[in-house]
């Protein structure tokens, strides 16, 4: 219903928008974490259990290049990433959003596929600490050698449900990337913005940020 | 108390939620007397040892398991994947 408090026009705004700020946060000197949002990802969930993951693991491979991972895993393209999310369900990944409707269209009727691009909130964590900083919170054992690259799991941070993977090491090993709700994106900085404090962090709210949310 | 889900990998009991006895089979219910539906709502052994139960991994992969469990030392002997095991079938 429109009335005077509605305003006339609607701005989009990214997950972090209000959340994260561009600059240091914590101890000062070198960061040990450095936490950047990744806005503007086009997200979808698929889901198709069964015998039904055969067609759209086929759909996926011919549109998108990618090898849905059928083990707590992330495929990547240049483009485009799938990260497994429970038997016969997936995350696809883009990138970037412009166009991303349309290339859904592929995996349409294969199973419930659902855009979730403006329902989720991404952030990518780095530094020589940033597995010290989520094992304060994190259950899972994010040694190198019981999480490899690639590796993708569901579990629980300060009772929000997180969603994470290991992406491609960096300049100072390892990198993890890490989705909420977006709902969730205000409660689970909370707990982030604490756990990195000791080691001092740099956040970059606006690497890659096309300002849509 | 950890629980190795057989999609995820081994993970604290917080993860789960508990739902109960995996073996009661729900009557027909059109078919069923009173008494089968009340037995089946109703009526749990209370074993001190192997119990199969059911557990669901909320936080995790979102899938319902069948825990085989040690009521008296929490020590887990299996864990299967609930839509695997055939419905009420004894262990
Ligand atoms: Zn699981």
């Amino acid at each position: 219903m429109a009335d005077a408090a509605t305003p006339a026009n609607w701005t989009p705004r990214g997950a972090w928008a209000g959340i994260l700020q561009d600059g240091h946060l914590g101890v000062a000197g070198t960061p040990g974490v450095r936490i950047a949002a990744r806005d503007g990802l086009g997200i979808a969930s698929l889901i198709a259990p069964g015998t039904g993951a055969a067609a759209l693991t086929a759909a996926v491979k011919a549109r998108f290049g990618l090898d849905l991972p059928t083990k707590p895993a992330i495929s990547h393209s240049a483009t485009h990433a799938a990260v497994w999310a429970g038997p016969g369900q997936w995350l696809l990944l883009a990138e970037n959003r412009d166009g991303f409707d349309d290339a859904l269209q592929a995996v349409v009727g294969l199973g419930a596929v659902a855009e979730q691009s403006s329902g989720r909130a991404v952030l990518r964590l780095s530094g020589p600490k940033a597995r010290e900083a989520l094992a304060k919170g994190c259950m899972l054992d994010l040694h190198p050698a019981a999480f490899p690259v690639g590796m993708a799991a569901l579990t629980s941070i300060g009772h929000i449900g997180v969603h994470l993977w290991r992406a491609e090491d960096g300049p100072e090993g390892a990198v993890f990337e890490m989705m909420v709700a977006r709902s969730m994106a205000g409660s689970f900085w909370s707990w982030l913005s604490g756990a990195v404090a000791e080691f001092g962090c740099q956040v970059v709210a606006t690497e890659g940020s096309t300002g849509r949310g | 108390m950890r629980i190795t889900c057989p999609h995820c990998g081994a993970r604290d009991a917080q993860e789960f939620s508990y739902l109960g006895d995996a073996n009661p089979k729900r009557p027909d219910g059109l078919d069923a007397t009173e008494a089968a539906m009340h037995d089946y709502v109703y009526q749990r052994d209370n074993p001190a040892g192997r119990h199969r139960e059911l557990w669901y991994h909320g936080a995790g992969c979102h899938a319902w398991l069948v825990v085989t469990r040690d009521t008296r030392s929490h020590a887990i002997e299996a864990v299967e994947v609930a839509s695997t095991v055939r419905s009420g079938a004894a262990a």
